[in-house]
């Protein structure tokens, strides 16, 4: 969506009239039980015990969504310009590929609890699984589009094929790469998320799931707040990130993606 | 012995339809150690070709080619190609600077050293002060200068280059064939340089080597008994300046 | 075929029989991975049993509920926060606040409201596939060549008609590619609702057979999930050529 920075005074009275309109209505009482007022929610995040407890479960959270994420950027950039340079490997995996391709990644959760019991490894892993697809289909397609002149000029510098991988086609592919890990940002927050309230035991989503069993509402919310918060905070994270590595090709952009 | 051997080369391109287009057919000539040869020709006639497969960046179909007695058989050391496609060839990812340093990082050369000799090279082909600006920022022209400088920093013994004036306007045309010269000479390259423009191939080189369509081969090499150092004004007016414009137009009108 | 392709299904062949031998020399434990023919006939009975056939059906009307009923409210919704500068600028805090919301921790909330029936299931899709579908719709109305409504208008056509003929039209194949998006999202989000609050669906067919330790049958779950992917992608596909022919 486009930014826009100007000061949004109608947009924030929107929003402040639906929180205003939600007080009222939860403090008219009989709905306590699921839906507290919004008040309520920013006091249990003010709660010591609780600000504590959703401290430790960011924490949690975070860490996972790292090292799944940033593993997967690892990972799946250096099989997909392996797939994208070589034509051979390609063939060989691509049926592979598209039969893996459109299962929702979310079904590789039981195998990973199988296969890596309940805990962090089996978390990462999943994270791990799903965010590499954008990746790695990216990456594969931007090094297949890589030009064929850009290549060559690599050659004639006498560079062989793994500096040509190195210097010419990975950094050619990187507004593609860029694409893929902006694309499974949000899908390692939907996994990290949805492992820890099936098979966690802490965790935003875990706690999310706990305080909503233990009728804890207002918790509930004040973890949701926390959580939208972390998805916000990582997004804007990523979009400075990017601008300052593809500074480059700011001029080139057609449109601007902000 | 030539330092650069031609020898019956012929390269065909698989077409879409199973019809082979024939690109060149039967090509030989050879370029002494140090000499400045230009190629002229009709667009169409195999020249861009001719220099990738020289660069081995194309497998000929037939026939060889040479380089110090090498066979080409993959893009040789000490060999450089400028691209006439010189857009599709800059890093959009590297400044000016970072584009000419590339040659002298692949040939393992950095350090103040090798930054310092970039910065000449910029001088020279007239981009001082845009050393930071990416391609992008650039015109065709400059473009085409940074893709220039690149090749020339590298220091090959052999210097390819396909149009590489395309672009730019004719008063820095005539700047760059002067800067070109002046670099030839001072480090003993040895270049083989396409062009369209007869009198550019004529006040470059030594010899020109005049292609011809269809069959694509060398229909006339013409040798450039002109003086050096050669001179925009006065070399363009000598009369036998002329007299090779002439011979060399008419036998490509001929060809056609 | 062409020989890229063959060698791709080479590959595959390999790797199935490398998994069959493998897992018949019992080189890996048998409760995580079962042979490959056995877990083909586990999905064939499946298949022919009709347990697969109907926990599908039961995923399939959630995803559909949800899905269709997010197209409804956001290209409507879309269209009108991409027309208007007012009304965008109304909704946005509200938008951007809730966009980074992971789907997955709306489940909770809904199942506060809605216990865990299919209502949840189908406004946990339809939150997370209103995103992409409303941006989309935005971007794809605000990118329309104003050109194309002023001269709807000068040809007298009336505000709703202008809509109806032009920007939608005009807006369609990005609002297509919000489509698209959601499209996956929801066989995704289906998939984590049953896992995390439902007594059947094919999300809870899959983990409950790995808590079953039927193994054989969380993979065949697995196999109808992905055949039920790429056949919801080929039609969308279709179905979206139709509608975008001549462009
Ligand atoms: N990659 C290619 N595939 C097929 N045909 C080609 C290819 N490159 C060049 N050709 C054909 O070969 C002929 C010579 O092209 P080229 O070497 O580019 O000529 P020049 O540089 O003299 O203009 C042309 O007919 C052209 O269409
Ligand atoms: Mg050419």
């Amino acid at each position: 969506m486009r930014a826009d920075r100007r000061f949004n005074l109608a947009g924030l009275g929107v929003f402040a009239a639906l929180l205003l309109l939600w007080e009222l209505y939860s403090r008219a009482g009989g709905v306590e039980s699921y839906l507290p007022p919004p008040s309520a929610a920013l006091k249990a995040l003010t709660e010591p015990n609780v600000a504590r407890a959703l401290f430790g479960h960011l924490a949690g959270t975070l860490g996972r969504f790292l090292g799944g994420y940033l593993l997967a950027a690892a990972l799946a950039v250096a099989a997909g310009v392996v797939l994208g340079y070589s034509r051979f490997a390609y063939s060989v995996s691509e049926v592979i590929i598209e039969l893996l391709r459109p299962m929702p990644s979310v079904a590789i959760i039981p195998v990973a609890i199988l296969c890596l019991g309940i805990g962090d490894a089996m978390m990462i892993a999943v994270t791990i699984y799903a965010a590499a697809w954008p990746i790695l289909l990216n990456t594969i397609d931007g090094v297949r589009n890589l030009d064929r002149t850009l290549v060559d000029t690599g050659r004639t510098f006498g560079l062989g094929r793994v500096k040509i991988l190195w210097q010419v086609a990975l950094p050619a592919a990187a507004p593609y790469i860029a694409t893929g890990l902006r694309v499974s940002l949000p899908i390692a927050l939907i996994l990290v998320t949805t492992s820890e309230m099936v098979a966690g035991v802490n965790g935003l989503g875990f706690f999310i799931l706990d305080e909503e069993r233990s009728l804890r509402p207002a918790n509930m919310y004040a973890g949701i707040v926390v959580v939208a918060l972390l998805g916000y905070a990582l997004n804007r994270l990523f979009v400075a990130v990017e601008a300052r590595a593809l500074a480059w090709k700011r001029g080139l952009q057609a449109k601007g993606e902000a | 012995m030539p330092l650069l051997e031609v020898d019956a080369l012929c390269k065909s391109y698989d077409g879409s339809a199973g019809a082979a287009t024939l690109a060149i057919e039967n090509i030989s000539f050879n370029v002494e150690r140090g000499e400045f040869v230009a190629l002229v020709g009709p667009s169409g006639c195999g020249k861009t070709t001719l220099l990738m497969c020289i660069a081995g960046l194309a497998a000929p179909s037939g026939g060889r080619v040479a380089v110090k007695s090498q066979l080409v058989d993959r893009p040789p050391p000490d060999l450089v190609l400028v691209f006439q496609e010189y857009n599709r060839s800059l890093f959009a990812w590297r400044s000016v600077l970072g584009n000419v340093l590339f040659g002298l990082e692949a040939k393992g050369r950095g350090g103040k050293a090798a930054d310092e000799r970039a910065r000449r090279l910029i001088g020279l082909v007239g981009l001082e002060g845009f050393e930071r600006h990416y391609p992008w920022q650039l015109s065709g022209g400059m473009q085409q200068r940074v893709a220039i400088a690149r090749a020339l920093a590298y220091e090959p013994e052999v210097l390819l280059m396909d149009e590489p004036f395309g672009s730019v306007d004719a008063m820095t045309r005539l700047e760059l064939e002067d800067a070109l010269l002046a670099i030839w000479k001072e480090l003993g390259t040895t270049i083989l340089l396409v062009t369209h423009d007869i009198e550019e191939a004529i006040y470059l080189s030594d010899r020109v080597h005049v292609l011809a369509r269809r069959p694509s081969r060398v229909v006339e090499t013409v040798a450039i008994p002109l003086p050096r150092p050669r001179h925009q004004v006065t070399t363009r007016a000598e009369p036998s300046f002329m007299e090779l414009r002439n011979r060399i137009y008419r036998r490509i009108a001929d060809a056609g | 075929m062409r020989p890229s392709k063959i060698s791709g299904f080479v590959a595959l062949l390999a790797v199935v029989a490398a998994w069959e031998l493998v897992a018949r020399a019992g080189l890996v434990n048998p409760l995580l991975f079962p042979a490959m023919s056995k877990i083909l006939a586990s999905f064939l009975a499946l298949l022919a049993s009709g347990e697969i056939p109907a926990q599908i059906a039961r995923s399939m009307e959630r995803a559909a509920a949800g899905y269709f009923l997010a197209a409804t409210v956001c290209i409507p919704l879309g269209v009108a926060m991409g027309l208007s500068e007012r009304v965008y600028r109304a909704l946005e805090v509200v938008v951007e606040t809730l966009r980074p919301v992971p789907p997955p921790v709306v489940i909770p909330v809904a199942m506060l409201f809605l216990g865990i029936g299919d209502g949840m299931k189908i406004f946990v899709i339809f939150f997370s596939c209103a995103w992409p579908i409303l941006l989309n719709t935005i971007d794809g109305v605000r990118n329309i060549d104003g050109l194309l409504v002023d001269t709807a208008r000068t040809f007298g056509l009336a505000r709703g008609r202008t809509i109806l003929k032009v920007v939608l039209p005009a807006a369609a194949p990005q609002i297509m590619t919000g489509l698209r998006i959601s499209l996956s999202i929801t066989l995704i989000l289906v998939v984590i609702s049953e896992m995390i609050g439902s007594t059947d669906g094919i999300g809870y067919f899959i983990l409950n057979a790995q808590r079953r330790l039927k193994v054989d049958q969380m993979y065949a779950g697995m196999i109808a999930l992905a055949l039920l992917g790429y056949i919801l992608n080929q039609a969308f596909l279709f179905v979206s050529k139709r509608l975008l022919r001549g462009r």
